[in-house]
C-alpha cells in the first residue's frame, strides 16, 4: 500500500490539480463558446428570412433537425428557417433555408458549412449563387440545370464545373422541405 | 442494418477521404515505416486493429460514462472537457495491451516491430480517428457506423502505407537528387498518390 | 550567470533554426501539412503549440527530480492533454472560425511528436529556464516553418493572403498578379505534400552547402 502511494501520489495530485484547472477554464469560457456556436446560425437565419427579429426553436414531427419560427418586430410570423444537412461532393453540407409564412415559397438559402472543392464547389456558399433559390416554390423539387433557369420550372443554374455540389444543395433543400412542410402545415 | 449506408461510410473513409492522403493523419509512420512492403503491411494491420478497438472504446467512454455521469450532474455535456484526457489515456492503455499480447503470443511479429509498436500511441491517426468520430454528427450517435469508420480508417492507412512502400522499393534504385533523398522524394510521391486518390471524390454520390 | 544566460539563448536559437523541429528534425508533420493551407490557420496553430510546449516544458522541468521511470510518460501525456484542452477551449472562445477550420488538429497537438520529444530530451533533464528557452525556440521555429509553407500555399492557391481576425479587423495581401491564375491544387492535399517536399529539399540543400563550407 505504501509503495503504491509512493509511486502514484504525484500522478494523483497532478490529476486533481489539472482537473480543477480544466473545470475552471471550461466554466469561464463556456458562455463565449456557446455564443459563438449560435452566432453563425443566427446570422444565417437573418439572411434567409427577411424581417426576422426573434426566433423560436421548435421540433417538427418527422424531421430530426432544428426548425425555427421567425417572428418580426411586432411578434408576427415572418417565415420559417430550416436547418438542413446532407452529403455533398466532398463531405457534409449544412445549410439554412428560409420559407415564407405560408410555406409555399423559399425566401432565401445560405450554406453555412461545407468542405467542397475550393474555387469550384465551395461557390455554393456565395450569396450570388444562393440568391437563385429565392422565390422558388417550396412544394416542388428544385431542378439544377447547366443552363440559365427557365421561368416557372423551379430551376437553378449549376455552378460551372461544380454540378454535383450544386445538385447536392438542391437535393438537401428539397428533401428537407418534403419532410418539414407537412409537419408545419399543422402548426400554422 | 442499412448496409448501403455502412458501405458508404467505409468507401468514404478508405478511398475518398483517405486518412493519410486526404486528412493528413499518420504522416510520421507513413514517412518512416514505408520502406519495405512487409513492414508497412504489418504496421498497417497493427494500426487497423488498435484504431478499431480504440474507436469503439472511446465511443463507449463518451456515451456510457461521460454522458450518463453528466446527466446525473444535470447536463449531459458537463464532463466533455475531460474528453481529450480520457481519449489519450485509453489509447495509451490499448497500445500497452496490444504490445503485451503480441509479446506473449506472436513473438516474431513483436520483434519485427521493434520500437514502432509503442510509437503507435503517438500516431496521430489513432487519436485522430477517435476525434473524427466524436466530431461528426453522422457517426457520433451510431456505434456501428463509428466502428466501420474506425476500421475503414485503419484499412485506408494500411493501403496508403503499403502502396507507398511498394513505390519506395522501386525508387531505391532510381537516381534521386541528394537534397530530396528520404523525406523529400517520399513527400513528392505522396503528392502524386494524393492526386490520384482525389479521383475517387464523388463516388459517394 | 552570464554563462547560463548564453546557453539559454543558444538553446532558444537552436530550436529556431539549426534544429528546427519541422524542417530539420522532421517532427510534427501532420499539422504541418494540414493547417498550412492558409497563413491564418498556421499562425493560430503555431500560437497554440507554443503555449502547450512552454507549459509542458515548464511543468516537466519543475518536476524533473520527482519523475520515476514508469510514470514518466503518463505524466507527460497528462500534462500535455490538460494544456491542449485549455488551448482548445481558448481558441473556440476567441477565434471560433479558425478553430473550426483547424478541426481535429488542435486536440491532435497532444500527440504532436515535437512536444513529447522536447519533454523527454530537454525538460526532464535541464533546469526550468533552459527548458522554457527551448520551448520558445522550438515553438517559434515550428510557427515560422508553418508560416513559410502557409505563405507559399495560400499565395499560389488562393491568389492572396487574408488574415481575418474574428475580432473585426482583417489584413489582406492581394498581389493581383496571382489572382487570375490561382493554382487551386496548392490549398488541397497534393499541394501540401508538394510544398513540404520541395521546401525540405531546399533546406537540405542549404544545410549540406553550409556544412561543406564549414568543413572546408
Amino acid at each position: 500500500m505504501k509503495k503504491f502511494i509512493e509511486q502514484s501520489w504525484l500522478i494523483l495530485t497532478l490529476g486533481v490539480v489539472f482537473a480543477v484547472l480544466l473545470a475552471g477554464a471550461q466554466t469561464s469560457l463556456a458562455p463565449r463558446i456557446d455564443a459563438n456556436l449560435t452566432r453563425a446560425l443566427n446570422e444565417a437565419i437573418g439572411q434567409v428570412v427577411p424581417g426576422v427579429v426573434k426566433t423560436e426553436s421548435l421540433t417538427v414531427p418527422g424531421y430530426d433537425r432544428a426548425v425555427y419560427k421567425c417572428l418580426g418586430r411586432d411578434g408576427q410570423l415572418v417565415g420559417w428557417a430550416i436547418d438542413a444537412s446532407g452529403a455533398g461532393f466532398a463531405d457534409k453540407i449544412r445549410l439554412v433555408a428560409g420559407i415564407s409564412p405560408d410555406t409555399t415559397r423559399i425566401t432565401g438559402l445560405k450554406v453555412i458549412e461545407n468542405v467542397e472543392t475550393p474555387g469550384l464547389g465551395n461557390k455554393i456558399a456565395d450569396e450570388s449563387w444562393a440568391r437563385q433559390f429565392r422565390g422558388l416554390e417550396a412544394g416542388r423539387r428544385m431542378v439544377v440545370q447547366k443552363r440559365p433557369p427557365a421561368a416557372g420550372r423551379n430551376e437553378v443554374q449549376a455552378i460551372t464545373g461544380a454540378t454535383i455540389s450544386s445538385r447536392a444543395v438542391a437535393d438537401i433543400v428539397s428533401d428537407a422541405l418534403d419532410r418539414v412542410r407537412p409537419g408545419l402545415a399543422g402548426l400554422r | 442494418m442499412d448496409f448501403g449506408a455502412l458501405a458508404g461510410v467505409f468507401i468514404g473513409v478508405v478511398l475518398i477521404n483517405n486518412f493519410v492522403l486526404a486528412r493528413f493523419l499518420g504522416i510520421c509512420p507513413f514517412l518512416g515505416v514505408s520502406r519495405k512492403v512487409d513492414m508497412a503491411f504489418g504496421m498497417g494491420c497493427a494500426v487497423t486493429f488498435v484504431m478499431t478497438v480504440s474507436g469503439v472504446v472511446t465511443w463507449l467512454i463518451v456515451h456510457a460514462v461521460l454522458m450518463p455521469v453528466g446527466r446525473w450532474l444535470g447536463n449531459p455535456e458537463a464532463l466533455f472537457f475531460l474528453k481529450y484526457v480520457a481519449f489519450i489515456m485509453v489509447i495509451a492503455a490499448m497500445v500497452q495491451l496490444v504490445e503485451m499480447y503480441l509479446k506473449k503470443f506472436f513473438r516474431p511479429l513483436y520483434n519485427a516491430f521493434g520500437v514502432f509498436l509503442p510509437l503507435i500511441t503517438t500516431n496521430c491517426a489513432i487519436l485522430g480517428a477517435c476525434l473524427l468520430i466524436d466530431m461528426n454528427e453522422m457517426y457520433r450517435s451510431s456505434l456501428l457506423k463509428s466502428t466501420v469508420f474506425a476500421f475503414g480508417g485503419g484499412i485506408g492507412f494500411a493501403m496508403a502505407i503499403t502502396i507507398m512502400a511498394g513505390i519506395r522499393e522501386h525508387v531505391r534504385f532510381s537516381d534521386v537528387p541528394k537534397p530530396l533523398q528520404g523525406a523529400g522524394i517520399t513527400l513528392l510521391t505522396a503528392c502524386i498518390l494524393s492526386l490520384a486518390f482525389m479521383g475517387f471524390a464523388g463516388i459517394g454520390k | 550567470m552570464a554563462e547560463a544566460d548564453n546557453s539559454n539563448l543558444r538553446q532558444f536559437t537552436d530550436g529556431l533554426v539549426a534544429n528546427n523541429p519541422t524542417l530539420v528534425q522532421l517532427l510534427g508533420m501532420c499539422p504541418t501539412l494540414a493547417v498550412t493551407n492558409s497563413v491564418e490557420n498556421a499562425l493560430v496553430m503555431g500560437a497554440a503549440v507554443i503555449f502547450v510546449l512552454v507549459m509542458s516544458n515548464l511543468i516537466t522541468s519543475a518536476l524533473r527530480n520527482r519523475l520515476q521511470p514508469h510514470v514518466r510518460i503518463l505524466i507527460f501525456t497528462l500534462t500535455i492533454a490538460t494544456f491542449v484542452t485549455i488551448a482548445d477551449l481558448a481558441l473556440k472562445a476567441y477565434v471560433f472560425e479558425v478553430s473550426r477550420k483547424l478541426g481535429p488538429f488542435v486536440p491532435l497537438i497532444i500527440v504532436n511528436c515535437i512536444i513529447i520529444a522536447r519533454a523527454e530530451v530537454v525538460a526532464s533533464r535541464q533546469g526550468v529556464a533552459r527548458s522554457v528557452a527551448d520551448a520558445f525556440g522550438c515553438g517559434l521555429g515550428f510557427t515560422l516553418a508553418l508560416c513559410l509553407l502557409g505563405v507559399i500555399r495560400e499565395l499560389l492557391g488562393s491568389g492572396g493572403i487574408t488574415v481575418m481576425r474574428d475580432w473585426g479587423w482583417s489584413w489582406h495581401l492581394d498581389p493581383k498578379v496571382f489572382e487570375p491564375h490561382a493554382w487551386v491544387i496548392m490549398i488541397m492535399p497534393p499541394g501540401a505534400f508538394l510544398t513540404l517536399g520541395i521546401v525540405i529539399g531546399v533546406v537540405n540543400h542549404l544545410r549540406s552547402r553550409a556544412a561543406a563550407k564549414g568543413g572546408a
